[in-house]
């Protein structure tokens, strides 16, 4: 993965993410970016390998009444790219507050 | 089982999804419907976002961002490197070439009328440009072994024949964008201009239009992708040392020499067995 082409908007997905915000909804708010920004970045970081994105057990949702979601997650590239986006870009780390459990 | 009317979606989503997910590729259609079914179904069903009418547009431009970015993504993988992308990609350039030749001119007469004597002098000098670049080319490209002949030799060589065309079309708009605001001051300096810049410039164009057919799979025409280095640089005159690319559809390898020497003055095409595949 070529880091000199994530963008500032990928590099503060990419935080949100490893700070424990899973989905795009939560990445929206979190990131305040718009959902324009937000969902084509999700694809393009699960295309570079640097998130990857699995569905909720079916059960569990169910057992909640409601459909399962989409989530993602970052990967060992994704972890190693967010660091270098943090040292890249200072304020990143700033920008979104962490996930409160 | 979730009842079915837990899950459903206000007649706005439904009737939006119904609509956008004929941009998406069919066969991500499936997943791309459940993620944003569930992703709309939980932004109604927040409390704090229930009347939220920003969220709801802004999550149906996300929506339609989102499957936008799914077929232009199909799109490129497919047309990456092919030779349609690269004759649309100059076709494009000669259009936007004319495009500004015909704002600077005012009206297709007045451009028709003012390059008519330039393109005829061009032609004239694309003849020679034509005859020095392939008197100077390398002779790589035509090094192909079995697949110069038959219908991969003819859709090549077709292939090449409507670049280079394009090329020279775009060196002649090119030279006359560039010259046209001077022309209605100095006229003849304008055109003399004009013929000095359509020679580099088509020069260079043929160059380019060699070494892209020459880096083009002899039978698919996509661009060869991942290039490799091959030997060291201290054994050049013992052993094979350069580059080799290789055809993504397996079609072949093509392996560009960094030096010429006696024993191998010419990029080679090596086929690869078809049962490979």
């Amino acid at each position: 993965m070529n880091m000199a082409r994530l963008s500032h908007s990928a590099a503060l997905i990419l935080k949100a993410l490893s700070l424990g915000y899973c989905f795009g909804l939560d990445v929206m708010e979190a990131t305040g970016l718009p959902s324009g920004t937000v969902y084509p970045a999700l694809r393009r970081l699960e295309r570079d390998e640097l998130v990857e994105s699995k569905w909720e057990p079916e059960e569990e949702a169910t057992a909640k009444q409601r459909p399962a979601r989409r989530y993602y997650e970052v990967t060992r590239e994704g972890k190693a790219a967010a660091l270098a986006a943090t040292q890249r870009y200072p304020l990143l780390a700033h920008l979104v507050p962490e996930k409160r459990s | 089982m979730t009842p079915v009317g837990a899950l459903a979606l206000p007649w706005f989503d439904r009737n939006l999804l119904r609509a956008v997910e004929k941009i998406v590729p069919a066969d991500d259609r499936a997943e791309w419907s459940r993620t944003w079914r569930a992703e709309l179904w939980h932004m109604h069903h927040r409390a704090r976002r229930a009347k939220n009418l920003g969220i709801t547009i802004d999550l149906s431009i996300g929506l339609i961002c989102d499957a936008l970015w799914l077929r232009t993504d199909r799109w490129g993988r497919a047309l990456h490197g092919t030779p349609t992308l690269c004759l649309g990609s100059i076709a494009g350039l000669c259009l936007l070439a004319t495009l500004f030749e015909l704002a600077l001119n005012g009206s297709w007469r007045a451009f028709e009328h003012s390059s008519r004597g330039q393109f005829e002098r061009s032609l004239f000098a694309a003849v020679l440009v034509i005859f020095v670049s392939f008197a100077t080319a390398s002779r790589g490209h035509i090094d192909q072994g079995s697949t110069s002949k038959g219908i991969c030799g003819l859709k090549r060589q077709m292939f090449f024949a409507a670049k280079s065309a394009l090329v020279l079309l775009l060196a002649f708009l090119l030279s006359t964008d560039i010259c046209r605001p001077i022309h209605a001051l100095f006229p003849n300096t304008a055109d003399a201009l004009q013929l000095l810049m359509f020679v580099p410039f088509a020069l260079l164009g043929l160059r380019w239009a060699f070494g892209d057919q020459e880096r083009r799979c002899k039978q698919c025409l996509r661009s060869l992708a991942g290039p490799a280095r091959v030997g060291r640089p201290s054994h050049n005159l013992l052993e094979w040392n350069g580059t080799e690319l290789a055809c993504k559809q397996g079609h072949g390898l093509l392996s560009v020499p960094e030096m010429e020497t006696s024993w191998c003055d010419s990029s080679r095409w090596v086929e690869l067995n078809p049962a490979w595949e």
